[in-house]
């Protein structure tokens, strides 16, 4: 079957403008957020609103970026996404290669146990959860933040890498596995490099997450230094003074960093890259 | 040689950290102040603390306003509470409850502190808990120009004020006469964009023993009416509903609203966002026919000592100094506060001719904020909100509204 | 002659052993290959859930400081006889169960957008980075760039004006007809890129050559989506509808910010319930009460998860 060449026109063409509503739903308010970071706090609530107006400047950025407590919360929200990332992607790619790829008597249960660990709604685990923190000695430190946004992420984590491990076929271990291969290997020679996508899709999801929390990155710190880039959101908005245009000239710059990381992992992405590495 | 100054070099290094360690005391300062305060103010008042009480040092532990309050009862909780906290009125009680603060009668008494310097001391079973330092009342703000462009002068009494709301709305040019913030997120606008008009006529919403007096009470009953009054004539700013504070000042400063009822707090905010607003302050109307002294609603900024204080005389220093004529005139002058002691004075009231009309009004009247100290003071306010939405929706009337309010709010006092 | 039979013994002994050590070490496998994962779940999640779970069953807890009594059930007839929490019951499933479904809808026609070959792969990264935005902002932004949005005197209000679509400006968040649908939307803007990204990591692991095979057998592009596409993708929808599912009961900054369950309790949820109970009630019992009845909730759907992820296995 041979698609004629005005058929594919026709497709093209629709798929343009598919893509172009799309963009308009996902970018705009976007776009909105952006300009506002550029006017004044006065112009944010003019009537008529505008996209750009006389107000245009970088003064926001300015305050923010001259604010060297700003900054250390950037320093920090990296520091704590990625090292949640790693931990995250490694600790629920053998989790979820268990769950794939082996039948055992606690199996269901051991399934429902995760799911059901983040059941429960973390506005009530708060307070005891932050008890457990104190007692442990992490109060105030980067590894109680880290194993935090763990708990918080593993969930899902080993979800996913369990449903795309399942989508692969078995045929592939248990061809290594007659080669010899242990179990182990198999995994990571095979099984992980296929499951790029999955695992990049892990990885970003995990890292928004520890860039974003808000709740208990300041409940389970004490002093800013420790602090992330959401907290540094939430003190532009306070009692009597509130910066409408630095509060959005923060997230935007908070984002940077977050879509850089998408850029560069993007390209697994990519269609074909691993039923190519399949077939081969 | 090498050796010989080494050694020497840690033994200084010893004794430097010993004697540190034996003197200093080291306090944590949890509060919302420093952020709302222009960039290193608040920690020069701190210095000036610690350079006259040598051997105490100060940490200030900042957060959001809005989720200090739970974040102080997490670290009640837990016995990481900071050994001074910044309090709001609202959130006393519950913080009593828990055990959370240290009486600070006890405290004052052994420190020998003279206590007729305060302004205030809110008192729980008939102990000080929190004493306010800085005081921010809410009068009306009106914009002159407006007001001027339809030939009216500031309203004094009800009446005047719903004959001024609806001689300004425009709603062509999407212009109204007043806006109120009823937000369930932050029910605030209940104590003061709604309560507030009671206070100011002398009214109470509660009985004599402390207790919910709503059903049967006339005055609030008026007050009632009169606001829905206002919203059945469409004078009241779109979005009542989800309006929050800061956006109510927002509609202000756009000139989109002419009147509100708001904190002096804003005042530096107000003109700094819209240099070319004209406006005034004016005492809150009161109802027809009453002449008494006007009840001013405010908010303050309290401080007391967290139960759990290994360093509880230090903490009384600190407050002390906060309290005193000089650490409290600083702090009131950079917040534009009214102070918590009543001997000092903040720079503004001479320097700013708004300021004397405030410092005037506030003479005149009496501050009024009946939800200080009272037990969930904010689920209070939001108990009061929802039933309230229901009854300027139409969908009940006021004899319901009030009766399921009193109903909720005895549940809480219980 | 008897050592070769001995000799054959032990070999076979040998063999047994072999194979009893393989079938331990198939037994213990699984388990070590979870054990970072229940270490960490074990020391960080067993100590506090379970304290909520006891709260429940008592009165008097953190914000007293008499004794805390044991009420047995009490909390939770109070709770499950509360005709708010039954508005805020529906309230949440309407909200979760619309957002999973457009979130799904949204994500995957991104996704399919985005792994078409009719498009050049640098256009295709740009639209990627462009779908991804609403993701990479936290919670609270995002509540307050839609109230910026649907302020009644903000823009959409304006561009809808101007188009003349409406013929007066719209209340969106303090108008109780249209409050829920408003936050639902805001939640599904700011959700699907998640499903998007997982779906597009779906798409790279389905071969090529099962697609090759349908167009030989004649299949058009819908029958190429209905019998390979959505089949291949199943683990994975499954998956993500469960956990959005526990997400959206779960979300509540978005909600608490835009509307604090108002007007009218008309956009209330689970979520915003249980934190006025515990944070401006002050009534600890009744949030955890609340938050075990979530945990039975979404462990319910949580067992359909289960069942189905059986079936793939078999």
């Amino acid at each position: 079957m041979v698609a004629s060449r005005a058929q594919i026109r026709r497709a093209k063409i629709l798929t343009w403008i598919a893509l172009i509503i799309g963009a308009c739903f996902a970018g705009l308010p976007v776009l909105w957020m952006i300009a506002s970071s550029f006017k004044s706090n006065l112009e944010i609530f003019a009537y008529p609103p505008a996209l750009i107006d006389h107000s245009f400047s970088f003064k926001a950025y300015l305050a923010v970026l001259g604010d060297p407590g700003q900054l250390r919360f950037f320093f920090n929200s990296y520091l704590v996404a990625i090292m949640v990332t790693i931990c995250t992607v490694v600790t629920s790619i053998l989790a979820g290669y268990s769950f794939s790829r082996y039948d055992f008597r606690f199996k269901r249960f051991l399934t429902l146990v995760i799911i059901g660990v983040q059941s429960v709604p973390p506005i009530t685990l708060m307070i005891p959860y932050f008890g457990l923190i104190v007692w442990l000695g992490l109060y105030n430190s980067y590894t109680a933040l880290v194993l935090t946004y763990m708990v918080f992420t593993l969930s899902y984590a080993i979800i996913m890498m369990t449903g795309y491990f399942n989508t692969l076929p078995r045929d592939l271990d248990e061809a290594v596995m007659i080669d010899g291969g242990g179990s182990f290997v198999t995994l990571w020679r095979i099984l992980a490099p296929i499951s790029l996508p999955g695992i990049v899709s892990v990885g970003v999801y995990t890292f928004m997450l520890a860039w974003n929390e808000f709740l208990f990155a300041l409940t389970l710190t004490r002093t800013n230094d420790m602090r992330t880039v959401p907290i540094g959101i939430h003190l532009l908005m306070g009692q009597h003074s509130f910066e409408w245009n630095q509060m959005m000239a923060l997230s935007v710059l908070g984002s940077l960093p977050v879509l850089i990381l998408f850029l560069l992992f993007q390209r697994y992405f990519i269609a074909g890259m691993s039923a190519g590495s399949i077939k081969g | 040689m090498k050796r010989y100054l080494l050694a020497v070099l840690m033994i200084l290094l010893l004794v430097a950290g010993g004697a540190a360690s034996a003197q200093d005391v080291t306090l944590e300062f949890q509060q919302w102040w420093e952020p709302e305060l222009p960039e290193g103010a608040f920690r020069a008042i701190l210095d000036d603390f610690e350079a006259a009480n040598p051997g105490i040092k100060v940490v200030t532990i900042s957060g959001p306003y809005l989720t200090t309050k739970d974040q102080i009862i997490a670290s009640a909780a837990t016995g990481t509470m900071a050994d001074v906290v910044g309090l709001d009125g609202a959130w006393v009680n519950v913080l009593w409850k828990q055990g959370a603060l240290a009486s600070l009668s006890a405290v004052m008494m052994e420190a020998g502190f003279d206590d007729s310097e305060l302004a205030a001391q809110i008192q729980l079973a008939g102990e000080t808990y929190m004493i306010p330092i800085a005081n921010f009342i809410y009068p009306v703000f009106v914009n002159l120009d407006m007001l001027a462009a339809a030939g009216i002068d500031p309203p004094s009494t009800r009446a005047e004020f719903a004959a001024a709301a609806a001689a300004l709305t425009d709603p062509d040019n999407n212009v109204s006469g007043w806006a109120q913030p009823l937000s369930l997120e932050q029910p605030n606008g209940i104590q003061n964009d709604t309560m507030s008009w009671l206070w100011a006529s002398g009214g109470s919403m509660l009985d004599d023993m402390g207790q919910p007096n709503l059903v049967g009470n006339e005055a609030l009953a008026e007050t009632m009416e009169f606001i829905k009054s206002l919203h059945d004539a469409g004078v009241v700013a779109p979005g009542a509903f989800s309006m929050k504070e800061n956006e109510k000042v927002e509609e202000f400063v756009n000139e989109r609203v002419a009147m509100i009822i708001n904190t002096l707090a804003h005042f530096t905010l107000i003109r700094e966002r819209n240099p070319d607003l004209n406006f005034d302050i004016t005492a809150l109307p009161a109802a027809e026919g009453y002449d008494g002294p006007r009840g001013l609603p405010y908010a303050s900024w309290g401080i007391g000592i967290g139960a759990n204080t290994e360093h509880t005389a230090e903490a009384w220093k600190l407050i002390e100094y906060l309290v005193s004529v000089e650490g409290n005139s600083k702090l009131t002058s950079i917040a534009n506060a009214f102070p918590g002691n009543v001997n000092a004075t903040p720079d503004f009231i001479t320097t700013d001719p708004l300021f004397e009309t405030a410092f005037a009004i506030f003479q005149e009247g009496y501050l009024a904020n009946e939800f200080t100290g009272l037990p969930a003071a904010e689920e209070l306010m939001r108990q009061f909100d929802e039933p309230f939405q229901f009854y300027l929706e139409g969908d009940i009337d006021l004899d319901e509204f009030l009766e399921i309010a009193q109903e909720e709010w005895e549940a809480i006092f219980e | 002659m008897g050592a070769g039979i001995d000799m054959a013994k032990a070999q076979a002994i040998s063999e047994i052993a072999n194979i009893g050590w393989e079938q331990r070490k198939r037994k213990f496998l699984p388990y070590a290959y979870l054990s970072p994962t229940l270490a960490l779940l074990a020391a960080l999640t067993i100590v506090p859930i379970v304290t909520v779970f006891l709260y429940s069953l008592v009165d008097n807890v953190i914000i007293n400081q008499n004794p805390p009594v044991f009420v047995g059930l009490e909390n939770y007839e109070e709770v499950l006889t509360n005709r708010k929490f039954r508005g805020a019951l529906s309230n949440t499933l309407y909200f979760a169960i619309v957002s999973v479904i457009v979130h799904f809808i949204i994500g995957l026609s991104f996704a399919l957008l985005l792994n078409t070959r009719l498009i050049g792969n640098k256009t295709k990264a740009l639209f990627r980075v462009i779908y991804i935005l609403p993701w990479v902002f936290t919670a609270s932004i995002i509540a307050i760039l839609w109230r910026l949005l649907l302020n009644p005197h903000g823009v959409i209000n304006f561009v809808l004006l101007e188009l003349g679509f409406v013929q007066e400006k719209l209340e969106w968040l303090s108008d109780r007809d249209l409050a829920l649908n408003a936050v639902t939307f805001i939640n599904i803007w700011a959700g699907y890129p998640f499903y998007m990204v997982s779906f597009l990591a779906g798409l790279q692991g389905i071969p090529d050559d099962l697609y090759e095979a349908g167009r030989v057998d004649g299949g058009n592009s819908w029958q190429l989506f209905r019998f390979i596409t959505l089949p291949q993708l199943k683990p994975i929808i499954v998956s993500l509808a469960l956990l959005d599912f526990i997400w959206t009961i779960h979300q509540f900054t978005l909600i608490w910010m835009t509307t604090g369950g108002g007007p009218m309790r008309s956009t209330e949820v689970l979520s915003t319930y249980t934190y006025k109970a515990a944070f401006s009630s002050h009534e600890y019992s009744i949030a955890s009460t609340l938050a075990m009845i979530i945990l039975a909730i979404c462990t319910f759907v949580g067992i359909f998860y289960v069942r189905n992820q059986r079936m793939t296995d078999e």
